[in-house]
Parts: C-alpha cells; structure tokens; sequence
C-alpha cells in the first residue's frame, strides 16, 4: 500500500541562509577585505584609520540609503553626485554670504528634495525612464553648480556648522553617527512600514500595485525625493568636512553608491532591497578605496582596481545567488 | 411552502426582478486600432454566477477588466446597485467591492504569501505593518479555501503556479466583495483544487455575492453558473440561461456558427 506523506519542511536554518545569501556574502566579503588590507598595511586597523574611514564613508552610506529605495522601485537616480554639487555650491556661498547655518541648513535639504520631485514627476508621471531623467539631471544639475560658483571653491567661514563633518560624539565621528541614524530609519522603513511594503511592491509589479489600490505613482516619485534630500544631506557633511564648497564635489560619486547598493544585494530588477546589505556595501567601497590609499597604490590606479573589484564580487554575489534561485 | 416555491422560482427566472448588483450598457473599448469591445450590455444579480465564454481575443478579459476599474471604457456606462459609478481606477472599484482574480495573478513575487493575500489591505499599528496579525489572517484565508501553503512567509516567487492562483483567488474572495470576477482562475489547478474554487464560488453565492466567472472549461459553468454569455470579437452574441442550454449549443455559439450563416 502506498502511504500518502506530507513533504518534510526544510529547516528553518537553510531557508535563513538562502534568503541572506546576498548579505553574508557581502558581510564576508567586507572581512575578507579588512584582512587583505591589513596584511598589506597594519595601520589600516589602527583607530585613528578606522575613524577617518567611517567618517568618509558617511555621505556614501547616506546616499545609499536613500538609493535603496529608489532601486528597489526598479528606478535608479543617476543624478545624485550632481545634487551633492550643487548643494555644496550653494551652501558655501549663502554661509559665506552671512546666514544662519540653521537656516542654510533646512533650505539646502528642501533644495535636494525639490530637485528630486522634479525628477520624480518626469519619472512616474511622464513615464520617461529614469535612467534617462537622471542621466539629464547628472549633467544639467552640476553644469548649474558651475555657472554659480565659476567653478572655483569657495570657503566656509568658520562656525558651529564645520562641526557636522568634523566632530565626534563619544570619540565616534558625527557624520558617522548620521549615516547610522539614517540607515537605521531606512532600514525599519523599507521593512517595517507600510510605505516599505507599498516601494517593494511597485518594484515587483508596477501594475499590480495599482490594481490592489496603492498610489503607484505617487509612491515612484517619492523615491526621488528621498534620494535628492539625502544628496543633498551628504553635501552638507561634505561641505561642513572640507569647509568649502565647490562645483566639483563628489565626482563619479553616484557610481560608488549604485555599486554599494548591488554590491548589498538589492535587485537592480526591482522589488528586493536589503538596507543591511548596503551599509555592508557602503562601507565595503570605502574599505576598498582607503585600502589602496593605504597600500600607496598610483591614485591613477585605484580606480581601476576599484572598478574591477566591484565587477567580481557582484558577479561572485549573483553566482551564490543563482545556485538558490536561478531565475531571472 | 409557498415562500419556498417562490424562492425557486425566483432563482429560475431570468430576467430577475430588482435592482440588478451590477448593470452596464454599451462598453466599448479600443487599443489603438483594435475594437476590443464593441459595445457590451450585461445585467448581473446578487447571489447569481453568470459564466462568460468565448474564443481568444473575443474581449473577455477587457471587458471584465473594465468591471474592475483597470481599464477606463471609451464610451458606456456602468451601474452597481442602481448608481451610476465612473471608476477612475482600480482602487475605485475595489472601495465599492468589484474583486478581480486577473489572468496575469497580478502578485509580487518579491513579497511574502501573507503581504499578498494582504496587498493593498496591509494591516497596520501606525504607519507600521503587523506582520503576525497578516500572517494569522493569511493562514486562516487559505485554510477556509483549503489551500495548502505551509510556510506562508515564504515568498511568492518560490510557489508553484496552482498555488500562486490559488492566493490570487484567496486574495479576492476574502474580503467581502459584492462583486467578484475571475478571470480564467482553474487554468493551473489540480482537481481538488478545481473543486475547491467552484465550492467557493457556490458559497459566496449564497452570501449573495454576485461571480462573473471567465473559463475555457466548460464542465464548470454547468456546475456553477446561473446564465452564460457568449462573446464573439468584441461583442456579446449570446446570453442563455444554464438549465435551458447544453454543452453543444454553447460550443456552436462559441466557434460562431450560425452567425455566418
Ligand atoms: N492592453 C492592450 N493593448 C492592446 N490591445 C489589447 C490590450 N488588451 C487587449 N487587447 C486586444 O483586445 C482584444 C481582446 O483581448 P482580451 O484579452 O480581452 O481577450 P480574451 O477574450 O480575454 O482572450 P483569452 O481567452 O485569450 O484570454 C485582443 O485582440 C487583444 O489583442
Ligand atoms: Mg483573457
């Protein structure tokens, strides 16, 4: 006689594993790339080192956050690095002009996020692809950045604003303790929230969203603003780090932060995101660029070593994928 | 005695008296150059399941979608419950109780069985999801339609094509819809599941739902179906009573025959 049994549960440890596969990948790649660094140079350890490094990854980490979200929409935000300079352009000069930082401050953050709504309604509304729109943005944004500084750097008058990239609170850097405040609200927002839920399902089926109801396009813009504020907030700890401004800011930057994101795990298909994943990631690309700072590396050369580290490990991170899922 | 015979009499009688749930007159819909619909007239009462058949591409899927909310109907006019309604979207159509089950399922695969069944509905404390309180629900949805997903954290894109049809269909019916179409909803399920959804649709009549049932299988409209329509490129041809009908002539209204003739 044939025994009609129920199919065996896989153990919840293997289900675990394979749903963070994408994080305990780039987790161990993450420690793998400290150890390589520190044989190479041991002061890459040393406090100070790992400090200056958090301080430095911050406005990526912030960026990243931000670009979770927008990716997990299936949407990217090209424009960012833009963003960030013309922020920081327009930053120094009102503190340079006399007002107040507070003030200077909110109206810089609003910049950001008007920028992004801007972009966000061409997005989601006029249905041109974001690649496209924020393509446009990466160039027009910073070109605007230029007109309004001439493209010299300008200088901060010393105040309490400097503080923002330079202090430390309990030894620990104050754009260090931003970028985790704001990762941690991400993070409970993309998981936790009905707003998260709402992004994931937009990325995952953009129409069947709309059929359950949800506001698809109103969710699809709102990304961008998140990802213009969050430029724009980067900018600010920049701007504050450096003391000046200037049209040349964070170069190149949005490629760090979409490599930080994938490097995480977040589907650039849409509707998976991970914001654990993208700390790792963020801080992975800030390793890897001190690193080769470190191990006195030709500065001409880090970018290609960059370059090709991001290549193999997503490339490495999908592979482990694919054994689980294999699709797509 | 008497009431009862009235009851059966009623239930027999086509056209009914009363305000029929959902009333609609002369949809028309086109894609371009494409005359999906070509003005479509249909009544349909509370408690009846009435059955749309037709070839590929007759507009069956439309015209239902129109029902929903999804698609905004070029020209016609759509009534529920005697008021006359203009949907601006889904999320209209869902508020006055029209449920869809789409052909395409319309699930996020990235998402858990439980936010689906929930999508849209998610439950909340605050601006936060309650997940437990989803999954709870999201068991108890699929154990009344006897549907057998263990794990129903699990994500959608991990399930097999009957069972993702199956939380499409749990999805629907679970919230009290006053109108529930199901567009093609037994074309991935087993036998016992196949079963399962038409007991669903005999019961949600009987709490006065009123089923638009889409199918190519038409042993089952004669299970469960009240009335048939028959479409044909874009139009109704053809609406019969189930009890005054047989599988032939449905057959022959379906290919068109008849009306070449
Ligand atoms: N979004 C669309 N854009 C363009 N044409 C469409 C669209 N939706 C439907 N059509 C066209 O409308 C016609 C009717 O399609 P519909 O999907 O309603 O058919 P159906 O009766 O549901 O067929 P099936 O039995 O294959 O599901 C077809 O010719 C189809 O090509
Ligand atoms: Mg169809």
């Amino acid at each position: 006689m044939t025994l009609y049994t129920e199919r065996q549960q896989g153990s919840r440890l293997q289900d675990f594993l394979e749903a963070n596969a994408h994080v305990l990948s780039i987790a161990l790649f993450l420690v793998a790339c400290c150890a390589f660094f520190t044989v190479l140079n041991d002061v890459f350890l040393s406090p100070g080192n790992l400090l200056n490094l958090l301080r430095q990854a911050a406005p990526t980490l912030i960026v990243a956050v931000a670009m979770t979200f927008v990716i997990t929409t299936g949407g990217i935000d090209l424009s960012v690095g833009s963003i960030i300079a013309l922020v920081n352009a327009v930053a120094a000069i009102l503190l340079r002009d006399g007002w107040d930082w507070p003030i200077v401050s909110v109206l810089m953050i609003v910049l950001g996020a008007l920028i992004g709504t801007f972009q966000g309604y061409f997005i989601a509304y006029q249905r041109i692809p974001a690649f496209i729109v924020t393509l446009a943005g990466l160039s027009a944004i910073r070109g605007v950045a230029l007109v309004l500084t001439g493209g010299f750097s300008i200088l901060i008058p010393p105040s309490l604003f400097l503080t923002l990239g330079r202090g430390t609170l309990l030894g620990i850097p104050l754009p260090a303790l931003l970028g985790l405040v704001v990762a941690v609200v991400g993070y409970v927002v993309l998981t936790s929230t009905v707003y998260g839920r709402r992004v994931c399902a937009v990325g995952a089926n953009t129409e069947a969203a709309r059929r359950v109801g949800m506001p698809a396009k109103r969710i699809l813009l709102s990304v961008y603003v998140w990802s213009g504020g969050a430029a724009a907030l980067a900018a600010l700890v920049i701007a504050a780090r450096l003391g000046s401004g200037s049209s040349n800011a964070a170069v190149g930057m949005e490629l760090d932060v979409i490599a930080a994101v994938v490097l995480g795990g977040t589907s650039l298909a849409g509707g998976r995101g991970t914001m654990l994943g993208t700390v790792l990631g963020a801080l992975t690309i800030s390793v890897i660029g001190n690193g080769l700072i470190l191990a006195h590396i030709d500065a001409f050369y880090t970018q290609i070593v960059t370059g090709s580290i991001i290549l193999i490990a997503i490339w490495l991170n999908m592979r482990i994928f694919d054994r689980g899922g294999g699709k797509r | 005695m008497n009431a009862h015979l009235a009851e059966a009499a009623k239930a027999a009688s086509i056209p009914r008296d009363g305000t029929p749930r959902i009333s609609v007159r002369g949809i028309r819909k086109s894609f371009g150059s494409i005359q999906a619909l070509r003005g479509v007239d249909l009544d349909l009462w509370a408690g009846e399941c009435l059955g749309i058949v037709g070839d590929n591409a007759a507009g069956k899927s439309t015209f239902t979608k129109i029902l929903a909310g999804t698609y905004i109907p070029d020209e016609g006019s759509i009534e529920l419950d005697g008021k006359g309604v203009r949907y601006s979207g889904p999320a209209e159509a869902r508020n006055n109780g029209v449920e869809m089950v789409y052909q395409d399922l319309s699930l996020c695969d990235t998402i858990d069985v439980a936010g689906n069944l929930y999508l849209g509905r998610e439950l909340r404390r605050g601006p936060f999801l309650d997940k437990a309180a989803m999954q709870d629900g999201a068991r108890a949805m699929l154990k009344r339609l006897e549907v057998r997903i263990p794990n129903v954290a699990a994500k959608v894109a991990q399930l097999s094509g009957g069972q993702r049809q199956s939380i499409a269909i749990a999805r629907s019916a679970s919230f009290g819809p006053r109108v529930l179409i199901l567009d093609e909803p037994t074309s991935a399920l087993a036998v016992a599941e196949v079963e399962a959804v038409l007991a669903l649709i005999m019961r949600l009549k009987a709490e006065g739902v009123a089923v638009i049932l889409i199918t190519h299988r038409l042993q089952d409209l004669f299970r469960v179906c009240d009335r048939i329509a028959v479409m044909y490129e874009g139009t109704k041809v053809a609406e019969r009573a189930m009890d005054k009908t047989n599988l032939e002539e449905i057959v022959r209204l379906i290919v068109g025959e008849g009306h070449h003739t």
